[in-house]
Protein backbone atom coordinates (compact mmCIF):
# COMPACT_ATOMS: atom_id res chain seq x y z
CA UNK A 1 0.00 0.00 0.00
CA UNK A 2 2.65 2.49 1.08
CA UNK A 3 4.93 1.34 -1.73
CA UNK A 4 2.13 2.00 -4.23
CA UNK A 5 1.54 5.41 -2.76
CA UNK A 6 5.24 6.18 -3.10
CA UNK A 7 5.14 5.12 -6.72
CA UNK A 8 2.18 7.39 -7.44
CA UNK A 9 3.84 10.33 -5.67
CA UNK A 10 7.07 9.61 -7.48
CA UNK A 11 5.33 9.52 -10.86
CA UNK A 12 3.57 12.80 -10.24
CA UNK A 13 6.78 14.34 -8.97
CA UNK A 14 8.82 13.10 -11.92
CA UNK A 15 6.34 14.55 -14.40
CA UNK A 16 6.39 17.82 -12.48
CA UNK A 17 10.17 17.89 -12.28
CA UNK A 18 10.48 17.05 -15.98
CA UNK A 19 8.36 20.02 -17.00
CA UNK A 20 9.61 22.39 -14.30
CA UNK A 21 13.24 21.85 -15.33
CA UNK A 22 13.64 25.10 -17.24
CA UNK A 23 17.08 24.18 -18.54
CA UNK A 24 15.32 21.89 -21.02
CA UNK A 25 13.59 24.78 -22.72
CA UNK A 26 16.25 27.06 -24.11
CA UNK A 27 14.39 30.34 -24.36
CA UNK A 28 17.64 32.29 -24.52
CA UNK A 29 17.99 31.53 -28.24
CA UNK A 30 15.24 33.98 -29.00
CA UNK A 31 16.44 36.80 -26.75
CA UNK A 32 18.47 39.84 -27.70
CA UNK A 33 22.13 39.95 -26.64
CA UNK A 34 21.51 42.53 -23.86
CA UNK A 35 18.80 40.30 -22.44
CA UNK A 36 21.17 37.35 -22.53
CA UNK A 37 23.74 39.39 -20.64
CA UNK A 38 21.20 40.38 -18.02
CA UNK A 39 20.04 36.83 -17.63
CA UNK A 40 23.59 35.65 -17.30
CA UNK A 41 24.22 38.24 -14.58
CA UNK A 42 21.03 37.12 -12.87
CA UNK A 43 21.98 33.45 -13.12
CA UNK A 44 25.42 34.17 -11.72
CA UNK A 45 24.01 36.20 -8.85
CA UNK A 46 21.39 33.52 -8.18
CA UNK A 47 24.07 30.82 -8.05
CA UNK A 48 26.09 32.82 -5.50
CA UNK A 49 22.89 33.53 -3.61
CA UNK A 50 22.16 29.84 -3.19
CA UNK A 51 25.24 29.43 -0.98
CA UNK A 52 24.25 32.45 1.10
CA UNK A 53 20.72 31.07 1.42
CA UNK A 54 22.02 27.71 2.62
CA UNK A 55 24.27 29.41 5.15
CA UNK A 56 22.03 32.12 6.53
CA UNK A 57 18.37 31.57 5.67
CA UNK A 58 17.56 27.89 5.21
CA UNK A 59 17.40 26.99 8.91
CA UNK A 60 14.19 28.99 9.31
CA UNK A 61 12.78 29.45 5.82
CA UNK A 62 13.63 25.85 4.86
CA UNK A 63 15.15 24.46 1.66
CA UNK A 64 11.78 24.60 -0.11
CA UNK A 65 11.23 28.25 0.86
CA UNK A 66 8.01 27.43 2.65
CA UNK A 67 9.05 28.51 6.16
CA UNK A 68 7.34 26.77 9.06
CA UNK A 69 3.89 28.33 8.70
CA UNK A 70 4.08 29.55 12.29
CA UNK A 71 7.01 31.83 13.04
CA UNK A 72 8.82 31.96 9.73
CA UNK A 73 6.86 33.14 6.70
CA UNK A 74 7.11 31.47 3.31
CA UNK A 75 9.33 32.95 0.62
CA UNK A 76 7.97 30.69 -2.09
CA UNK A 77 4.88 32.37 -3.51
CA UNK A 78 5.11 35.20 -0.97
CA UNK A 79 2.98 38.23 -1.95
CA UNK A 80 5.03 40.34 0.48
CA UNK A 81 8.27 39.53 -1.35
CA UNK A 82 6.64 40.16 -4.71
CA UNK A 83 5.02 43.51 -3.88
CA UNK A 84 7.57 45.01 -1.50
CA UNK A 85 10.89 45.11 -3.25
CA UNK A 86 12.65 47.81 -1.23
CA UNK A 87 11.22 46.44 2.03
CA UNK A 88 12.53 43.00 1.05
CA UNK A 89 16.00 44.46 0.63
CA UNK A 90 15.55 46.30 3.93
CA UNK A 91 14.64 43.09 5.79
CA UNK A 92 17.71 41.23 4.59
CA UNK A 93 19.94 44.22 5.27
CA UNK A 94 18.62 45.32 8.66
CA UNK A 95 16.37 42.54 9.95
CA UNK A 96 12.70 42.37 10.83
CA UNK A 97 10.69 42.60 14.05
CA UNK A 98 6.99 43.01 14.62
CA UNK A 99 3.90 41.82 12.84
CA UNK A 100 3.82 41.35 9.08
CA UNK A 101 1.16 39.77 6.90
CA UNK A 102 2.26 37.30 4.25
CA UNK A 103 -0.35 35.67 2.01
CA UNK A 104 -3.09 36.83 4.41
CA UNK A 105 -1.43 35.18 7.40
CA UNK A 106 0.06 37.06 10.36
CA UNK A 107 3.67 36.43 11.35
CA UNK A 108 5.39 37.99 14.31
CA UNK A 109 8.93 36.79 14.89
CA UNK A 110 12.38 38.31 14.76
CA UNK A 111 14.62 37.95 11.76
CA UNK A 112 18.12 38.57 13.11
CA UNK A 113 20.07 41.03 10.96
CA UNK A 114 22.35 42.60 10.01
CA UNK A 115 24.21 39.35 9.73
CA UNK A 116 27.35 40.76 8.17
CA UNK A 117 26.45 40.30 4.50
CA UNK A 118 27.92 42.66 1.89
CA UNK A 119 25.58 44.57 -0.45
CA UNK A 120 26.50 42.16 -3.24
CA UNK A 121 25.72 39.13 -1.04
CA UNK A 122 22.35 40.67 -0.11
CA UNK A 123 21.59 41.20 -3.80
CA UNK A 124 22.67 37.63 -4.59
CA UNK A 125 20.50 36.00 -1.93
CA UNK A 126 17.50 38.09 -2.97
CA UNK A 127 18.01 37.12 -6.61
CA UNK A 128 18.13 33.50 -5.50
CA UNK A 129 14.97 33.80 -3.40
CA UNK A 130 13.10 35.80 -6.06
CA UNK A 131 13.93 33.21 -8.72
CA UNK A 132 13.58 29.92 -6.87
CA UNK A 133 10.73 27.47 -6.34
CA UNK A 134 7.68 29.06 -7.99
CA UNK A 135 9.14 32.58 -7.79
CA UNK A 136 10.21 34.44 -10.90
CA UNK A 137 11.52 37.97 -11.13
CA UNK A 138 13.75 38.90 -14.07
CA UNK A 139 14.32 42.39 -12.66
CA UNK A 140 17.72 41.79 -11.05
CA UNK A 141 18.57 43.22 -7.62
CA UNK A 142 21.98 44.91 -7.73
CA UNK A 143 24.48 45.84 -5.03
CA UNK A 144 23.91 49.50 -5.92
CA UNK A 145 20.20 49.16 -5.23
CA UNK A 146 20.99 47.53 -1.89
CA UNK A 147 23.40 50.38 -1.06
CA UNK A 148 20.58 52.90 -1.54
CA UNK A 149 18.37 51.26 1.08
CA UNK A 150 19.00 53.00 4.40
CA UNK A 151 17.85 52.10 7.93
CA UNK B 1 14.58 9.72 -13.82
CA UNK B 2 11.52 8.06 -12.32
CA UNK B 3 13.66 5.59 -10.42
CA UNK B 4 15.76 8.35 -8.98
CA UNK B 5 12.66 10.21 -7.90
CA UNK B 6 11.20 7.11 -6.30
CA UNK B 7 14.35 6.65 -4.25
CA UNK B 8 14.49 10.36 -3.38
CA UNK B 9 10.86 10.41 -2.37
CA UNK B 10 11.16 7.28 -0.32
CA UNK B 11 13.96 8.98 1.57
CA UNK B 12 11.92 12.13 2.06
CA UNK B 13 8.90 10.17 3.31
CA UNK B 14 11.09 8.06 5.59
CA UNK B 15 12.88 11.13 6.87
CA UNK B 16 9.56 12.83 7.66
CA UNK B 17 8.56 9.74 9.59
CA UNK B 18 11.89 9.89 11.41
CA UNK B 19 10.91 13.34 12.69
CA UNK B 20 8.51 11.77 15.18
CA UNK B 21 10.21 10.72 18.39
CA UNK B 22 8.97 7.48 19.88
CA UNK B 23 7.98 7.52 23.56
CA UNK B 24 8.94 11.14 24.02
CA UNK B 25 8.38 12.94 27.29
CA UNK B 26 5.40 15.19 26.72
CA UNK B 27 6.00 18.91 27.30
CA UNK B 28 3.45 20.28 29.76
CA UNK B 29 1.83 23.67 29.42
CA UNK B 30 2.87 26.48 31.61
CA UNK B 31 1.59 26.87 35.18
CA UNK B 32 2.07 30.57 35.81
CA UNK B 33 3.27 31.30 39.33
CA UNK B 34 5.59 34.19 38.52
CA UNK B 35 5.90 37.49 36.69
CA UNK B 36 8.59 38.79 34.34
CA UNK B 37 10.19 42.10 35.18
CA UNK B 38 12.32 43.94 32.62
CA UNK B 39 15.78 44.65 34.02
CA UNK B 40 17.24 46.13 30.82
CA UNK B 41 15.61 46.62 27.43
CA UNK B 42 16.79 47.51 23.94
CA UNK B 43 19.34 44.70 23.63
CA UNK B 44 18.86 43.00 20.22
CA UNK B 45 20.70 39.73 21.00
CA UNK B 46 21.66 39.38 24.69
CA UNK B 47 24.05 36.47 24.22
CA UNK B 48 26.10 36.05 27.40
CA UNK B 49 25.43 37.13 30.97
CA UNK B 50 27.74 37.31 33.99
CA UNK B 51 26.99 38.65 37.46
CA UNK B 52 29.48 40.80 39.33
CA UNK B 53 29.64 40.42 43.13
CA UNK B 54 27.45 43.55 43.57
CA UNK B 55 24.65 41.80 41.57
CA UNK B 56 25.19 44.16 38.63
CA UNK B 57 25.68 42.27 35.39
CA UNK B 58 27.76 42.19 32.25
CA UNK B 59 25.77 41.34 29.13
CA UNK B 60 27.23 40.72 25.68
CA UNK B 61 25.27 41.88 22.66
CA UNK B 62 26.07 39.81 19.62
CA UNK B 63 26.99 42.67 17.27
CA UNK B 64 29.92 43.55 19.55
CA UNK B 65 28.65 45.67 22.45
CA UNK B 66 29.32 44.76 26.08
CA UNK B 67 26.88 46.30 28.56
CA UNK B 68 27.35 46.81 32.27
CA UNK B 69 23.87 46.86 33.78
CA UNK B 70 23.53 48.31 37.25
CA UNK B 71 20.28 49.35 38.93
CA UNK B 72 18.47 49.13 35.59
CA UNK B 73 20.92 51.43 33.81
CA UNK B 74 22.99 50.01 30.99
CA UNK B 75 26.38 51.46 30.15
CA UNK B 76 28.61 50.41 27.23
CA UNK B 77 31.92 48.96 28.37
CA UNK B 78 34.85 50.43 26.42
CA UNK B 79 37.73 48.73 24.61
CA UNK B 80 35.81 45.61 23.56
CA UNK B 81 37.76 43.73 20.85
CA UNK B 82 36.41 43.99 17.28
CA UNK B 83 34.17 41.01 16.50
CA UNK B 84 33.42 39.25 13.23
CA UNK B 85 29.67 39.86 13.25
CA UNK B 86 28.46 37.49 10.59
CA UNK B 87 25.63 34.96 10.75
CA UNK B 88 25.66 33.38 14.18
CA UNK B 89 29.05 34.89 15.02
CA UNK B 90 29.77 38.00 17.08
CA UNK B 91 30.34 38.77 20.74
CA UNK B 92 29.31 35.56 22.48
CA UNK B 93 29.72 34.27 26.03
CA UNK B 94 31.07 35.92 29.16
CA UNK B 95 32.02 34.22 32.45
CA UNK B 96 33.83 35.31 35.61
CA UNK B 97 36.74 33.36 37.07
CA UNK B 98 35.53 31.32 40.10
CA UNK B 99 37.98 33.39 42.14
CA UNK B 100 36.98 36.69 40.51
CA UNK B 101 36.84 38.55 43.82
CA UNK B 102 40.59 37.92 44.23
CA UNK B 103 41.94 38.03 40.66
CA UNK B 104 39.39 40.02 38.60
CA UNK B 105 39.62 37.82 35.49
CA UNK B 106 36.72 37.84 33.03
CA UNK B 107 36.55 35.31 30.18
CA UNK B 108 34.92 36.19 26.85
CA UNK B 109 34.36 34.20 23.65
CA UNK B 110 33.71 35.85 20.30
CA UNK B 111 34.27 35.38 16.61
CA UNK B 112 37.47 36.94 15.37
CA UNK B 113 39.09 37.53 11.98
CA UNK B 114 42.57 37.00 13.43
CA UNK B 115 44.78 34.34 11.92
CA UNK B 116 44.75 32.21 8.83
CA UNK B 117 42.16 32.54 6.06
CA UNK B 118 39.32 34.87 5.09
CA UNK B 119 36.36 35.12 7.44
CA UNK B 120 36.42 34.36 11.14
CA UNK B 121 36.39 31.74 13.86
CA UNK B 122 35.79 31.38 17.60
CA UNK B 123 38.28 32.98 19.96
CA UNK B 124 38.64 32.95 23.76
CA UNK B 125 40.23 35.78 25.74
CA UNK B 126 40.55 36.81 29.35
CA UNK B 127 40.51 40.40 30.49
CA UNK B 128 39.84 42.69 33.44
CA UNK B 129 37.29 45.47 33.91
CA UNK B 130 38.81 48.78 35.00
CA UNK B 131 37.16 52.23 34.99
CA UNK B 132 34.41 51.10 32.60
CA UNK B 133 36.72 49.52 30.04
CA UNK B 134 38.41 46.20 29.32
CA UNK B 135 42.09 46.07 30.12
CA UNK B 136 44.90 43.47 30.22
CA UNK B 137 43.36 41.49 27.35
CA UNK B 138 45.07 38.09 26.92
CA UNK B 139 44.42 35.72 24.00
CA UNK B 140 43.87 32.20 25.29
CA UNK B 141 42.71 30.27 22.21
CA UNK B 142 41.77 30.93 18.61
CA UNK B 143 40.15 28.28 16.39
CA UNK B 144 41.66 27.91 12.92
CA UNK B 145 41.20 28.29 10.02
CA UNK B 146 38.79 31.18 9.41
CA UNK B 147 35.80 30.76 7.14
CA UNK B 148 33.09 33.08 5.81
CA UNK B 149 30.38 30.53 6.70
CA UNK B 150 27.69 31.97 8.94
CA UNK B 151 27.06 28.94 11.11
CA UNK B 152 28.13 27.30 14.29
CA UNK B 153 30.61 29.24 16.36
CA UNK B 154 29.38 27.78 19.69
CA UNK B 155 30.25 29.16 22.13
CA UNK B 156 29.79 28.79 25.86
CA UNK B 157 32.35 28.92 28.66
CA UNK B 158 32.25 27.23 32.09
CA UNK B 159 34.60 26.37 34.95
CA UNK B 160 34.45 23.07 36.80
CA UNK B 161 35.07 22.53 40.50
CA UNK B 162 38.75 21.81 39.85
CA UNK B 163 39.26 25.24 38.26
CA UNK B 164 39.55 23.97 34.68
CA UNK B 165 37.94 26.06 31.97
CA UNK B 166 35.78 24.46 29.28
CA UNK B 167 34.55 26.22 26.16
CA UNK B 168 32.76 25.06 23.05
CA UNK B 169 33.26 25.83 19.37
CA UNK B 170 30.73 24.70 16.75
CA UNK B 171 31.77 22.99 13.53
CA UNK B 172 31.50 26.18 11.40
CA UNK B 173 29.17 24.65 8.82
CA UNK B 174 31.77 22.09 7.75
CA UNK B 175 30.40 18.91 9.27
CA UNK B 176 32.07 16.33 7.07
CA UNK B 177 35.52 17.81 7.75
CA UNK B 178 35.79 19.22 11.27
CA UNK B 179 33.93 17.42 14.08
CA UNK B 180 35.47 13.94 13.82
CA UNK B 181 39.05 15.13 13.22
CA UNK B 182 41.03 15.86 16.39
CA UNK B 183 43.80 17.50 14.35
CA UNK B 184 41.30 20.23 13.43
CA UNK B 185 39.45 22.83 15.45
CA UNK B 186 35.65 23.15 15.53
CA UNK B 187 32.92 20.74 16.50
CA UNK B 188 34.70 20.40 19.86
CA UNK B 189 34.63 21.17 23.55
CA UNK B 190 38.00 22.33 24.82
CA UNK B 191 39.55 22.21 28.28
CA UNK B 192 42.19 24.69 29.40
CA UNK B 193 43.83 25.88 32.59
CA UNK B 194 42.62 29.30 33.68
CA UNK B 195 45.66 30.98 32.06
CA UNK B 196 44.99 29.30 28.70
CA UNK B 197 47.70 26.65 29.02
CA UNK B 198 46.79 23.08 28.16
CA UNK B 199 46.36 20.62 31.05
CA UNK B 200 48.92 17.79 30.73
CA UNK B 201 46.24 15.16 31.24
CA UNK B 202 44.00 16.38 28.43
CA UNK B 203 42.87 13.31 26.45
CA UNK B 204 44.73 13.96 23.18
CA UNK B 205 48.00 15.33 24.54
CA UNK B 206 50.92 13.72 22.71
CA UNK B 207 48.87 12.39 19.79
CA UNK B 208 50.31 13.30 16.36
CA UNK B 209 49.12 16.72 15.17
CA UNK B 210 46.26 16.72 17.66
CA UNK B 211 44.82 19.99 18.88
CA UNK B 212 45.70 19.19 22.47
CA UNK B 213 43.17 21.58 23.98
CA UNK B 214 40.36 19.30 22.73
CA UNK B 215 38.43 17.55 25.50
CA UNK B 216 35.51 16.11 23.47
CA UNK B 217 34.77 15.89 19.75
CA UNK B 218 31.92 15.08 17.38
CA UNK B 219 29.92 18.05 18.70
CA UNK B 220 27.82 20.11 16.31
CA UNK B 221 27.04 23.48 17.84
CA UNK B 222 27.01 23.60 21.64
CA UNK B 223 25.35 26.72 23.03
CA UNK B 224 24.78 25.39 26.52
CA UNK B 225 27.60 24.40 28.88
CA UNK B 226 27.17 24.26 32.66
CA UNK B 227 28.49 22.68 35.81
CA UNK B 228 26.08 20.25 37.44
CA UNK B 229 26.52 21.47 41.02
CA UNK B 230 25.11 18.23 42.41
CA UNK B 231 27.50 15.82 40.67
CA UNK B 232 30.41 18.07 39.66
CA UNK B 233 30.13 16.95 36.01
CA UNK B 234 29.86 19.30 33.04
CA UNK B 235 26.64 19.18 31.04
CA UNK B 236 26.19 20.54 27.56
CA UNK B 237 23.45 20.87 25.01
CA UNK B 238 23.91 21.35 21.31
CA UNK B 239 21.88 22.22 18.25
CA UNK B 240 21.16 19.26 16.01
CA UNK B 241 20.23 19.80 12.38
CA UNK B 242 16.49 19.41 11.67
CA UNK B 243 15.76 17.35 14.77
CA UNK B 244 18.28 15.85 17.14
CA UNK B 245 19.21 18.65 19.53
CA UNK B 246 21.02 16.87 22.36
CA UNK B 247 21.79 17.02 26.07
CA UNK B 248 25.12 15.33 26.84
CA UNK B 249 27.27 14.81 29.89
CA UNK B 250 30.80 15.89 29.01
CA UNK B 251 33.28 13.03 29.38
CA UNK B 252 37.02 13.17 28.80
CA UNK B 253 37.97 12.22 25.23
CA UNK B 254 34.42 11.24 24.29
CA UNK B 255 33.01 11.33 20.77
CA UNK B 256 29.45 12.69 20.57
CA UNK B 257 29.02 11.39 17.06
CA UNK B 258 28.27 14.31 14.75
CA UNK B 259 27.85 13.65 11.80
CA UNK B 260 28.45 9.89 12.01
CA UNK B 261 25.29 9.41 14.03
CA UNK B 262 22.42 11.84 14.56
CA UNK B 263 18.76 11.86 15.53
CA UNK B 264 18.13 14.61 12.98
CA UNK B 265 18.13 15.18 9.22
CA UNK B 266 19.43 18.04 7.10
CA UNK B 267 17.41 21.21 6.42
CA UNK B 268 16.69 20.09 2.87
CA UNK B 269 15.37 16.78 4.29
CA UNK B 270 18.38 14.78 3.10
CA UNK B 271 19.75 12.06 5.34
CA UNK B 272 23.01 12.89 7.09
CA UNK B 273 23.30 9.50 8.75
CA UNK B 274 20.94 6.56 9.00
CA UNK B 275 22.48 5.59 12.31
CA UNK B 276 21.53 7.01 15.67
CA UNK B 277 23.84 4.94 17.84
CA UNK B 278 27.21 3.32 17.41
CA UNK B 279 29.77 1.65 19.67
CA UNK B 280 32.38 4.16 20.82
CA UNK B 281 29.99 7.07 20.44
CA UNK B 282 28.27 8.64 23.44
CA UNK B 283 24.51 8.58 23.23
CA UNK B 284 22.84 11.78 24.44
CA UNK B 285 20.97 11.54 27.75
CA UNK B 286 18.11 13.31 25.98
CA UNK B 287 17.39 14.53 22.47
CA UNK B 288 14.74 16.90 21.17
CA UNK B 289 12.74 15.99 18.11
CA UNK B 290 11.64 18.33 16.59
CA UNK B 291 14.49 20.68 17.44
CA UNK B 292 13.82 23.44 19.98
CA UNK B 293 17.07 25.26 19.04
CA UNK B 294 18.51 25.31 22.56
CA UNK B 295 20.58 28.22 23.83
CA UNK B 296 21.55 28.89 27.44
CA UNK B 297 21.41 26.36 30.24
CA UNK B 298 21.10 26.52 34.02
CA UNK B 299 20.91 24.16 36.97
CA UNK B 300 18.53 25.85 39.39
CA UNK B 301 19.93 25.86 42.93
CA UNK B 302 17.95 28.80 44.31
CA UNK B 303 15.33 28.30 47.05
CA UNK B 304 13.20 31.02 45.45
CA UNK B 305 11.86 28.47 42.95
CA UNK B 306 11.03 25.33 44.96
CA UNK B 307 9.31 23.64 41.97
CA UNK B 308 12.35 24.17 39.78
CA UNK B 309 15.21 23.61 42.23
CA UNK B 310 17.53 20.78 41.25
CA UNK B 311 16.24 20.82 37.68
CA UNK B 312 17.53 22.21 34.45
CA UNK B 313 16.39 25.27 32.48
CA UNK B 314 17.07 25.53 28.74
CA UNK B 315 16.20 28.42 26.42
CA UNK B 316 14.43 27.70 23.14
CA UNK B 317 15.17 30.06 20.28
CA UNK B 318 12.77 28.31 17.97
CA UNK B 319 9.70 27.90 20.16
CA UNK B 320 10.36 31.08 22.13
CA UNK B 321 10.02 29.75 25.66
CA UNK B 322 12.12 28.59 28.55
CA UNK B 323 11.99 24.84 29.01
CA UNK B 324 12.10 23.30 32.48
CA UNK B 325 13.75 19.90 32.14
CA UNK B 326 12.89 17.87 35.22
CA UNK B 327 15.57 15.48 36.43
CA UNK B 328 15.90 12.39 38.52
CA UNK B 329 19.68 12.21 38.82
CA UNK B 330 20.97 12.07 35.25
CA UNK B 331 17.60 10.99 33.87
CA UNK B 332 15.09 13.37 32.25
CA UNK B 333 11.64 12.68 33.67
CA UNK B 334 9.57 15.73 32.71
CA UNK B 335 9.36 18.87 30.63
CA UNK B 336 7.42 22.07 31.07
CA UNK B 337 7.07 25.42 29.30
CA UNK B 338 7.86 28.70 31.03
CA UNK B 339 7.24 32.13 29.46
CA UNK B 340 5.31 30.78 26.49
CA UNK B 341 5.86 32.95 23.42
CA UNK B 342 8.14 35.36 25.24
CA UNK B 343 10.59 35.63 22.32
CA UNK B 344 13.75 33.94 21.09
CA UNK B 345 15.23 32.83 24.40
CA UNK B 346 19.00 33.18 24.14
CA UNK B 347 20.27 32.75 27.67
CA UNK B 348 19.33 31.91 31.25
CA UNK B 349 21.31 32.52 34.45
CA UNK B 350 20.89 32.65 38.22
CA UNK B 351 22.08 35.79 39.98
CA UNK B 352 23.87 36.01 43.34
CA UNK B 353 20.51 37.28 44.67
CA UNK B 354 18.97 33.88 43.89
CA UNK B 355 16.73 35.21 41.11
CA UNK B 356 16.69 33.75 37.62
CA UNK B 357 17.34 36.08 34.70
CA UNK B 358 16.68 35.42 31.03
CA UNK B 359 18.07 37.04 27.89
CA UNK B 360 15.39 37.44 25.21
CA UNK B 361 16.23 38.57 21.68
CA UNK B 362 14.69 41.89 20.66
CA UNK B 363 13.92 42.62 24.31
CA UNK B 364 16.79 42.40 26.75
CA UNK B 365 17.15 40.97 30.24
CA UNK B 366 14.09 39.89 32.23
CA UNK B 367 13.91 38.75 35.85
CA UNK B 368 11.56 35.96 36.86
CA UNK B 369 9.81 36.88 40.12
CA UNK B 370 7.83 34.10 41.84
CA UNK B 371 4.41 35.14 43.19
Amino acid sequence: MIAKLHLVIALIASVYLYYSDTSRISKTNYLSSSKIQQQTALQKSKANGKDIYTDFCMQCHMANGKGDGLNFPPLDGSDWLKKKRSQSIHVVKYGQAGEIIVNSKKFNAIMPAPVGLSNQEIADVLNYVMNSWSNKNKNIVTADQVALVKP
Amino acid sequence: MKKINLIALTFIVLSCQAQVKPNDIFIQDEIIKYTFETVADGIPVPWGMAFLPDNSMLVTEKSGVLYHIKNGVKTEVKNVPAVYNRGQGGLLDIVLHPDYAQNGWIYISYSSTEGEGQGGNTKLIRTKLLNGGLTQIESLYKCEPNTTKGQHFGSRIVFDKGGYLYFSAGERGNHFVNPQDITRDNGKIYRLNDDGSIPKDNPFVGQPNAKEAIYTYGNRNPQGLVLNPYTGTIWEHEHGPQGGDEINIVKKGANYGWPVVTYGIDYDNTIISNEQQKPGIEDPIYYWLPSIAPSGMLFVTSDKYPDWKGNLLVGSLKFQYLELVKLDGDKIIGRQKIGTGIGRLRNVAQGPDGYIYIGVEGKGILKIIPN
